[in-house]
């Protein structure tokens, strides 16, 4: 008994300097985006109590429901076809073809510059004047598809999003760990009983390394509800907000001394976060596997 | 075991605490000093065309007034980063001694907070008369002046006289009627007639958009809000004016690109923007640019020779508690913005600014800056841009309704609608 407590009070000491600062940084400012979501703020003047009034103009709101509708398909772009991409890249290089080092990192080297760095380039390839698609699509005899990629109402949305994921090299390297950390013995013992590489991948591969596909996705869809600098820097949401998301909504809201109307979207985000990690876990059965 | 916890946890807590204090540590120190030190965070340094003068102006005014008064100036060159910095002041109660703001639609704003000082008991005769006319119009909010306005932009028309020779055109366009005339002769000879963007800002198609309400609905427009039929009829012209540009004008976030390249023929802008043409423009770009009143609307309540301009910067005073400071703040503003001082800081500059001063004969005055600084005294009325004239959430929304507009998602009417939505929020 004399232990336990002491143990207990050690443990509350310890933990005591990250509560404070998870406190700090954390549980007060999101219940202050809370708080702020529920007045009639400019920002500057003193603020009116709103009710719910910021969240139904939002729900009635043209910009939010296409933000809403964008970043969904973002996170499940993320989801289905960037972390499989991944997945597929991982198995193939875990085989250790000839060069498998060099292509890991080539792979993984468009993380390590600048986001913002490649966003541009995809503004200059994608130029309606003097751009590499268009340049391209001339070359080779396709004239009539040239197009102003970022400033059509059906093609700015698709061609801001779908870059981004060329780029797997994140997740191929996780996942890439994960099948490395995989017991020969399993292979052994299958290809012993006559396995294909393929059923192998499939059969023993992919289930042990759920655990870490699920973060994955995790962190994939997190990511499609965070997108930002993409949208500004490429489209600024345009045109006629038709590349808008969230996280760009809620910035021009605080431009705009809409205080109570951006933490509002700050609450939306929060919720849809939480939502989007509940159901992953759901869905990979995850709990027992330590996400 | 528990006191090895304890020595482990202390220094966190520790660490926690000094975090917390340090914050509070900063204002200690500058209530002992006998001198005044006056902080102006200002985004007129680094590259930008005022710097140098700016801080000469700044270094002699601390010399004349050594042991009393100090002005310390605090760089930040990026000007959406000084925006969000000085906002987060004004929430936060913290507004700095002197800042500049460029929207007087966010100075309102700002006003409304009650952290800025009311400057009107300082505004004697002699002070304001240095200034032009009207000058304090959009300062003034409940019968109080709160910022001194600065800089002042004029955006007329460029043309480049080169290319509207080579399609046959002599002179700058008079109404809108002769001006798609002489667009439709660009575009024969194979000229994309003018630019327009909806990326960004907007910045240029919003100053077309500005020179139309106004040659419509007349200077009164702004008046009567977004429900004057006016900018309903400019949206439409607008329209039309983006059949006249170049291909990427939707979604083209840099203004004068294609100008600066002679890619097209004329260009809305101001006087900022006469540095970049001798500085990026195409070889001889300069000589062959000229400036010219933007077209009359016939049939509209706008009179020929109109001007678009507005305050670019002004400058505000936080609230002070110390009367002394608060003295020793409006004797730096009236010295920065001094006929002799604002004299220098626009012939080094090229930008103009709403104090009067006097040039000899033997200043060297930029043959643009002249032309549009005639062109503005000869005006009939200067009339505010769109985005300095409506709030700034409408403001924001421009460019997204615009390329609306011109993709044909939205009718001039769904056009005007959507701003007034973004108003409404």
């Amino acid at each position: 008994m004399q232990r336990t407590t002491h143990f207990r009070t050690g443990a509350i000491l310890f933990l005591l300097p990250a509560l404070l600062l998870f406190a700090a940084f954390f549980l007060y400012p999101v219940g202050y985006v809370v708080v702020v979501s529920l007045l009639n703020w400019d920002g500057m003047s003193s603020p009116g109590f709103a009710g719910l009034r910021n969240y139904s103009a939002l729900f009635h709101d043209e910009v939010f429901r296409i933000s809403i509708r964008n970043n969904l398909i973002w996170a499940f772009a993320e989801a289905l076809i960037q972390v499989p991409l991944a997945i597929v890249v991982a198995l193939l290089l875990a085989r250790k073809p000839k060069g498998w080092k060099l292509l890991r990192t080539i792979y993984f080297f468009p993380h390590v510059i600048s986001g913002i760095a490649i966003t541009m380039l995809w503004g200059a390839i994608y130029n309606n004047e003097r751009g590499l698609l268009n340049g391209f699509l001339r070359l080779i005899g396709l004239s009539e598809w040239e197009h102003n990629w970022l400033g059509g109402l059906g093609s700015a949305f698709p061609s801001v999003l779908v870059y981004g994921l060329l780029y797997i090299g994140y997740f191929m390297v996780i996942i890439l760990a994960d099948i490395s950390s995989v017991s020969q013995s399993y292979y052994e013992a299958a290809s012993i009983d006559g396995a294909t590489r393929t059923q192998q991948d499939w059969h023993i591969t992919l289930p042990l390394i759920r655990g870490t596909i699920a973060t994955c996705v995790t962190l994939a869809m997190v990511n499609g509800l965070r997108q930002f600098e993409q949208v500004l820097l490429l489209t600024n949401g345009g045109p006629a907000n038709s590349t808008s998301v969230l996280v760009l909504y809620l910035y021009k809201e605080l431009q705009n001394f809409h205080y109570g109307t951006a933490n509002a979207l700050g609450t939306v985000l929060i919720v849809l976060g939480g939502l989007v990690i509940l159901t992953v876990r759901r869905l990979f059965n995850a709990a027992k596997y330590d996400m | 075991m528990k006191k090895r916890t304890l020595l482990l946890t202390l220094p966190a807590i520790l660490l926690v605490f000094s975090i917390l204090l340090s914050a509070c540590g900063e204002n200690a120190k500058s209530g002992e000093a006998s001198e005044i030190e006056i902080k102006f965070p200002s985004i007129w340094v680094a590259k930008d065309s005022k710097a140098a003068t700016f801080a000469q102006i700044v270094k002699d005014f601390n010399e004349q007034n050594q042991g009393k008064i100090k002005v310390v100036v605090e760089e930040i060159p990026d000007y959406a980063a000084y925006k969000d910095k000085i906002r987060t002041n004004i929430t936060t109660g913290t507004t700095p001694d002197i800042f500049s703001f460029d929207n007087p639609a966010d100075g309102e704003f700002y006003y409304k907070s009650g952290n800025l000082a009311d400057l009107t008991p300082y505004l004697d005769e002699q002070w304001k008369s240095t200034f032009l006319d009207h000058a304090f119009d959009n300062a003034t909010y409940d019968g109080k002046v709160y910022s001194i306005p600065f800089e002042f932009g004029v955006t007329p028309v460029l043309y480049n006289t080169k290319l509207f020779k080579q399609a046959g055109i002599t002179g700058f366009p008079k109404t809108y009627t002769e001006l798609f005339a002489a667009f439709d002769k660009l575009k024969a000879a194979g000229i994309a007639p003018a630019t327009q963007m909806t990326g960004g800002d907007g910045w240029v198609s919003m100053l077309w958009y500005s020179q139309l309400v106004s040659a419509i609905g007349g200077p009164d427009v702004y008046k009567h809000g977004l429900d004057d039929p006016a900018f309903v009829q400019a949206a439409e012209v607008l329209k039309k004016l983006f059949d006249y540009t170049t291909g990427d004008a939707v979604g083209l976030d840099n203004a004068g690109g294609h100008f600066l390249n002679q890619q097209t023929a004329v260009l809305l802008n101001g006087p900022w923007f006469i540095g970049r043409i001798k500085k990026e423009g195409i070889d001889q770009l300069y000589d062959s640019v000229e400036v010219a009143p933007a077209p009359v609307y016939e049939g509209g309540k706008g009179q020929p020779g109109q001007y678009v301009g507005f305050t670019q910067a002004s400058l505000a005073v936080g609230k002070q508690k110390d009367k002394k400071k608060e003295e020793a703040i409006v004797k730096f503003l009236k010295y920065l913005t001094s006929p002799d001082n604002v004299k220098k800081i626009s012939l080094d500059s090229g930008s103009l600014f709403v104090i009067k001063y006097e040039v000899t004969k033997d200043d060297k005055v930029e043959r643009l800056q002249t032309e549009m600084k005639k062109g503005m005294e000869a005006a009939p009325y200067i009339i505010p841009h769109f985005r300095a004239s409506v709030s700034p959430a409408v403001g924001a929304e421009f460019p997204q309704a615009l390329s609306g507009l011109v993709l044909g998602k939205y009718t001039p009417e769904q056009f005007v609608e959507q701003l007034k939505q973004a108003e409404s929020k």
